[in-house]
């Protein structure tokens, strides 16, 4: 290893005193603290990474900067790590991810070489396997056996934990080079509070990478920042710029969420590749990728570089790798008029006006071919150093809301019209030497020009896809997918911009041509990074935990959780029939309405009456949509003149509150919506023995004439004052207690000793469900749907035609009631032993759906199958046969009924 | 492979006339399976199909590509159903693989309210013959052994319906696929055309008027989804839909794992894995309605929290992209098609979330009626007039979310 370093130099960031030991293919490797991945394997001879998407060339480092796909590996199961930004950690376990059975030899590149003139062209998969058809599904296994980069461990399992962290500064700096340094600590000697974010293990960009030269004024810029207090994150990228300046940070497990006041971008510039015959192989390799190599990693495995480039950035370049130790033997400079005098003042050959034809080698540069005017040259080498001039990185501006656009005199994207609180600072603003571009003319050389590195795209692919129709850059874009891999097009935009735009013969900037747009996240993240510490909230009433001690099977019911039954629901439902039963309904939405208009408001908002109640009752209403159909239900008590009481149902609490809010503030009236839900808990105590039982914990007169069937009054209950409801949605005598949630437990605890001589019993939902069956009593949501209306749904009587006031869904119930039912809601019954399940349908004379069932349940008390179905008018009669389907194919043989199941005329109700 | 060695011109390019028989505005999938079945079964062959963009820039190239019929109303599932029929034998009748990866679709459900409701569709289903059916955990854990299905989950998994015929297929090619077979029979595509305008006399269409001139023609039909209000607007033709953004997102490629598509409507997610390897992923449609189309963080959040509660393996799986595209919303979650009040203009519109699956039946029924002057029974129940009728067919118990 030792030996395939240069000599020990200021600004390398490998320690030499420390060694670091990985696996990369089931071998050993050792490396330096302060190695990445990358340059650790490099060290140790490593040329292949990776093998391409779709041909399985061999690929070897390129970028150095996380830029390229080059050296995507898996890193202790996790797939597609950049091995470049990635540093080495004692005992990681490194493998490769796209090839079969090996890196060296991959079965898939082999077959692409043997069926050279049509194998894997672009298009092919949708010009080939169509016929015959039913041998799809055996080339779809195939395809699919080809498809992806990495693995998924299928028993994969988080088990780090994961965070996330909301942030607020006043400047959030992106980029660590010496722009974004420089304009932190500018912004934090103000007096601000700045945080800057940096991708790559060393601040500083190309000062970092740039050699001996740049290493004072890094020091001192790295000094400064330090001084005026700005908090650096590093390694950590942001995740993209979304609306209101949103930019997420990744750090390590952590996510930051910021918001910062001012987002500053200076995310650099991105060095572009060249584009000629075999510009992928192994040993070609981006200027600032090998700069990096030998500057920061002072990795040097080479005899002979030859450096191509179509701007200054490779003359700079050259002498840079010259003066770090490599032997650079010619620059070919595609410019004529450039000046080469410095290269050749440094002894290395100058080919002005040689462009890039193909390089040699089969798995690694030997040689390189250039050409001028008919003439080629060949260079024996085995490092291929490009640059094809640089461009911003400005995808965080156009994710953020700002424009970008072509410059036609720089040929690159710059950043045009910012959001508020953006700025861009740097070679990101477009402020770098203006940039090279591809050769006008992409020479023919026969082998692979590749364009996308990603998605192994080439030249050949582009025209192809251009002369078959797909005539712009979006739609040669979907054909061929350049642009579209891992890189999210930094390889490969402005280069496939141009071979596109120079084939059609239009401006880089034209309609066909254009920019397309950058799509967030910014960089490949996982979903365990996304997913961050994620929760479910969940909502639990007052006596949640007394559930959850004594059976309570507790269970999703909207967003809370509910007990469904404490273990015995048939006995549950007998409890509350023979004596006395308890259920908590805290989960029903509360909501007081109050003010001189609150009866109005009503008026309005029911289709039934509420301006008209007595103090001290409570009514049973139903709430309408603007088209008629019913929203949700719930009871109205009116507690003074003006003041009313209103429940709704669990799962439309917030959506009535809503709803009850948006026509206060339409209709501008003089009353106000509080929604009480979870400050109130509610308790129903319900049983022929809940007079009784009751009565024991107050003084107010619960008695039949003081207190009837709808009464509603305030009442001190075991000390706790209460809004005592006399309803009954379960069937029998029944109290409904609305108290403050604080005194919940302590009210349930003595509502069940006071019914311990009754035997009292908590019941769950589902007894809750059954009883209410009996009744006929409906669950709105469940026995109705998005198109029930009051009419069709069997209570004509609660909508109020003749009321003074408009109220909602009046014009479409009218609507409905010239037109005629079409559909009712009614009761079925089935003796014979079957029990439909809710869902399945009434089925029609032809064999199709005709109804459809939304509640069954088998009753003990009654001994049969009883439900509620939608049937059509014609099928509705009290008596009608009907059958109901079964998903084993049978039917159900029931009879339509109209009157409730158990107690029909209420008297246990008003008992 | 003998077609690889072929030379094609799939598009051409045209001027533009000065009068068609009938004019399509929207190059999407459904602009152009009513071109191709125009030309193709009732021989009309002077047709422009228009588009402000590139063909299938709209919805058809951004969307996630479920194929299903296991609609919650039978008017819907008979419908959907007859689409993908036709999708089954599209890549043969187009001579163009789409992909179609058809392996089955799994909605789970997370509460007995959602069981209920798979019940009905899968007895809505079996009554009128598309292949769907409630399961349990047990052969959940055979269909897909990725799923979590043990307690372990915030909201465990009680129940799903499992719909063998559903997929995903490759949504470019069913654009291109359509097109290039119109563009063989003559139909013009004229791409980056945009309509400003439609001319009515007397309650007929004359013709429209566009960036790069005035076309005539009496027969126009919008094929435009999240635009349709926009472009019903300019004949004053009244819709009762509103756009919503609709978002989606997709991982880098890995080793196929998950051939069925799951959708959870509790989590508000979806996943299915091309046959490319990538997981691509949605949710339901944004609340707020516009034409702001920026992606939103929360939403790959959200997704990524939840997608590892029911599928944890993805933990290290990475999410590359996200976008986002129009969807026209309607009231009942049906589409609306067919005849308007205006003479001569047709709709094609209200596909909010699940529209790509209808692209050939749509095509085939469209052209049907305008071959035919009738409109099919197939479509009769998703007229623009059931509004006034308000005889709505409601979906929004299988569209919600499942798209
Ligand atoms: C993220 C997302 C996911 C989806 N997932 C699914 C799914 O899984 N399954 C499913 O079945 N459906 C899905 N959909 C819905 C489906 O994509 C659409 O319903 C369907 O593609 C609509 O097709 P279309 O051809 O009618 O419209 P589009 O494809 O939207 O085409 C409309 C075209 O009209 C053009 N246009 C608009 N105005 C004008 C004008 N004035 N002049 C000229 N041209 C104009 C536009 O440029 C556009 O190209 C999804 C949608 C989205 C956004
Ligand atoms: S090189 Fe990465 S997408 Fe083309």
């Amino acid at each position: 290893m030792a030996e395939r370093r240069l000599a020990q130099r200021q600004g390398e960031l490998i320690d030499r005193s420390q060694e670091v030991s990985f696996q990369w293919e089931g071998r050993e490797v050792t490396g330096y603290a302060g190695d990445t991945i990358a340059s650790a394997l490099y060290a140790a001879g490593t040329r292949v990474f990776s093998r391409s998407f779709k041909y399985h060339r061999p690929r070897g480092l390129m970028c150095c900067s996380g830029q390229c796909p080059n050296c995507l590996v898996e890193v202790d199961g996790q797939p597609t790590v950049r091995a470049c930004m990635t540093p080495v950690e004692q005992g990681m376990d490194v493998k490769h991810l796209n090839a079969w059975p090996s890196l060296q030899r991959d079965f898939l590149h082999l077959v692409g070489r043997l069926t050279p003139s049509f194998g894997m062209q672009v298009g092919f998969y949708y010009k080939t396997f169509i016929h015959p058809r039913r041998a799809w599904p055996l080339y779809e296994k195939i395809l699919r056996n080809a498809a992806g980069l990495g693995k998924l461990d299928p028993e994969h399992r988080r088990t780090e934990r994961f965070d996330k962290v909301h942030r607020h500064v006043d400047v959030l700096v992106i980029g660590g080079g010496e722009a974004g340094l420089e304009a932190a600590a500018e912004a934090a000697e103000q007096g601000r509070h700045v945080a800057l974010v940096e991708e790559g293990l060393a601040l500083g960009g190309q000062l970092a990478w740039g050699g001996p030269r740049s290493n004072g004024r890094l020091t001192a810029l790295i000094e400064r920042v330090n001084a005026a207090g700005v908090e650096i994150l590093q390694p950590a990228y942001a995740g993209g710029v979304y609306e209101g300046l949103l930019v997420p940070v990744f750090q390590g497990r952590t996510m930051h969420r910021f918001r910062p006041a001012e987002l500053v971008i200076a995310t650099g510039s991105i060095e572009q590749p060249l584009v000629f015959g075999n510009n992928d192989l192994p040993g070609v390799m981006l200027a600032s990728g090998a700069r990096r190599l030998v500057n920061q990693f002072r990795l040097m495995p080479w005899e002979q570089a030859v450096v191509l480039t179509s701007s200054d950035e490779g003359l700079a370049a050259a002498l840079d790798l010259a003066d770090g130790g490599v032997n650079v033997l010619a620059v070919a400079d595609s410019r004529r008029g450039a000046d080469g005098s410095a290269i050749e003042d440094a002894g290395i050959e100058y080919l002005a006006g040689f462009q890039p034809w193909q390089a040699k080698g089969s798995k690694a540069v030997t040689g390189v071919v250039v050409t001028r005017d008919g003439e080629h040259r060949t260079l024996a080498c085995d490092l291929l150093v490009m640059s094809g001039g640089s461009v911003g990185q400005t995808a965080l501006v156009s994710q953020g809301g700002g424009g970008i656009r072509y410059d036609r005199d720089q040929r690159r994207y710059v950043p045009d019209s910012l959001p508020d609180g953006m700025r861009v600072v740097g070679a990101a603003a477009g402020s770098a030497a203006a940039a090279g571009a591809v050769p006008a003319q992409a020479p023919k050389t026969g082998c692979k020009q590749v364009v996308c590195f990603c998605e192994d795209v080439t030249t050949k692919d582009i025209a192809l896809s251009l002369d078959e129709g797909f005539s712009s850059l979006e739609l040669s874009k979907r054909y061929t997918t350049v642009t579209m891999g891992p890189c999210q097009g930094r390889m490969c935009h402005r280069n496939s911009g141009l071979v596109i735009a120079d084939q059609l013969g239009l401006d880089p900037d034209s309609q066909r041509v254009g920019v397309t747009t950058s799509r967030p996240p910014h960089n490949p993240t996982s979903f365990s990074l996304l997913a961050a510490r994620g929760y479910e909230p969940v909502k639990r009433t007052s006596t949640h935990h007394w559930h959850a001690e004594h059976g309570g099977k507790m269970l999703w019911a909207g967003d809370w959780k509910r007990p469904y039954d404490y273990g015995d629901g048939d006995s549950e439902v007998d409890a509350v029939h023979e004596s006395l039963g308890l259920i908590d309904v805290s989960t029903l939405g509360k909501l007081i309405v109050r003010g001189p208009d609150a009866a109005a408001f009503l008026e309005r908002l029911y289709p039934n009456r509420f301006g008209d109640m007595k103090l001290a009752r409570v009514r049973y209403g139903i709430v309408c949509g603007d088209d008629g159909s019913i929203i949700d239900d719930g009871t109205v008590a009116r507690l003074s003149e003006q003041e009313y009481y209103v429940t709704t149902t669990s799962s439309g609490a917030g959506g009535m509150e809503q709803w009850f809010t948006w026509w206060n503030a339409v209709w501008k009236m003089d009353c106000e919506i509080v929604n009480v839900t979870s400050t109130i808990a509610a308790f129903n105590l319900a049983g022929p023995n809940a007079r009784t039982a009751l009565s024991t914990l107050t003084d107010f007169d619960l008695s039949n004439e003081a207190f009837p069937y709808l009464g509603a009054g305030h009442a001190q209950i075991a000390g706790v004052p209460c809004l005592v409801l006399r309803i009954g949605f379960v069937g029998e005598l029944g109290y409904e207690l609305h108290l403050p949630a604080a005194a919940g437990e302590h009210l349930w605890e003595k509502l069940m000793e006071a019914g311990e001589p009754h035997a009292v019993k908590p019941f769950g939902l589902e007894p809750q469900r059954v009883l209410r069956l009996e009744k006929m009593h409906i669950i709105v949501g469940q026995d109705t749907n998005a198109e029930s209306n009051p009419l069709e749904a069997g209570m004509p009587w609660i909508v109020k035609l003749d009321k003074e006031s408009d109220w909602i869904g009046r014009y479409a119930i009218e609507w409905y009631k010239r037109r005629g039912n079409r559909l009712t809601l009614v009761g079925w019954e089935a003796q014979n032993g079957g029990v439909p399940i809710e869902g399945t349908q009434v089925v029609g004379a032809d064999g199709q759906p005709a109804g459809r069932i939304t509640s069954s349940r088998f009753s003990r008390r009654l001994g049969k199958a009883i439900g509620i179905a939608w049937l059509p008018v014609e099928q509705s009669e009290e008596g009608t046969a009907i059958r109901i389907s079964d998903p084993k194919g049978s039917t159900i043989p029931a009879t339509v009924t109209h009157k409730a199941f158990y107690d029909p005329d209420g008297e246990r109700l008003r008992s | 492979m003998i077609g690889l060695l072929k030379k094609h011109r799939y598009f051409r390019d045209h001027d533009l006339k000065s009068s068609y028989d009938v004019v399509i505005i929207g190059a999407g999938a459904h602009g152009l399976a009513t071109a191709y079945y125009l030309a193709k079964r009732h021989g009309i062959k002077k047709i422009a199909v228009l588009d402000r963009s590139y063909m299938g820039a709209g919805a058809s190239g951004r969307n996630t590509t479920i194929i299903r019929s296991n609609y919650l109303t039978p008017e819907g599932a008979r419908f959907y159903e007859a689409s993908v029929k036709l999708y089954e034998s599209l890549s043969q009748d187009l001579n163009f693989n789409m992909l179609f990866s058809q392996h089955g679709h799994l909605t789970l459900a997370h509460s007995d309210r959602s069981v209920n409701t798979m019940m009905e569709r899968a007895e809505v289903n079996r009554l009128v013959g598309v292949d769907s059916r409630v399961v349990y955990p047990d052969e959940i854990k055979d269909l897909c052994p990725q799923l979590d299905i043990s307690d372990h989950p915030t909201f465990p998994i009680l129940a799903a319906l499992y719909h063998p015929p559903g997929g995903v297929i490759r949504h470019d090619a069913v654009v291109w696929g359509y097109g290039k077979e119109a563009d063989k029979m003559g139909v013009e595509i004229h791409q980056y055309t945009d309509v400003t305008g439609i001319n009515v006399e007397n309650g007929k269409v004359t013709g429209v008027d566009t960036n790069r001139g005035t076309i005539h023609c009496d027969t126009v039909i919008s094929c435009v989804a999240g635009w349709s209000t926009l472009v019903c607007d300019l004949v004053g033709v009244p819709l009762p839909l509103t756009t919503h953004i609709l978002q989606a997102c997709v991982t880098e490629p890995v080793k196929p794992l998950l051939d069925k598509i799951i959708v959870s409507g509790t989590l508000h997610i979806y996943i299915s894995q091309s046959d490319r390897g990538e997981f691509v992923m949605g949710s339901e449609i944004e609340p707020y309605s516009g034409y702001s189309n920026t992606s939103t963080f929360r939403f790959i959040e959200d997704l990524a929290m939840h997608m590892i509660e029911l599928l944890p393996m993805l933990g290290h799986a990475k999410i590359l992209r996200q976008w986002t595209g129009y969807c026209d919303v309607s009231p009942d979650y049906s589409p609306i098609m067919g005849l308007t009040e205006v003479e001569g203009f047709i709709i094609d519109a209200g596909w909010g979330t699940y529209g790509f699956k209808a692209s050939p039946i749509v095509g085939f029924t469209i052209a049907d009626l305008i071959g035919t002057g009738k409109t099919p029974e197939l479509i009769q129940p998703f007229r623009w007039a059931r509004f006034y009728e308000n005889d709505l067919v409601s979906e929004r118990g299988a569209a919600a979310v499942s798209h």
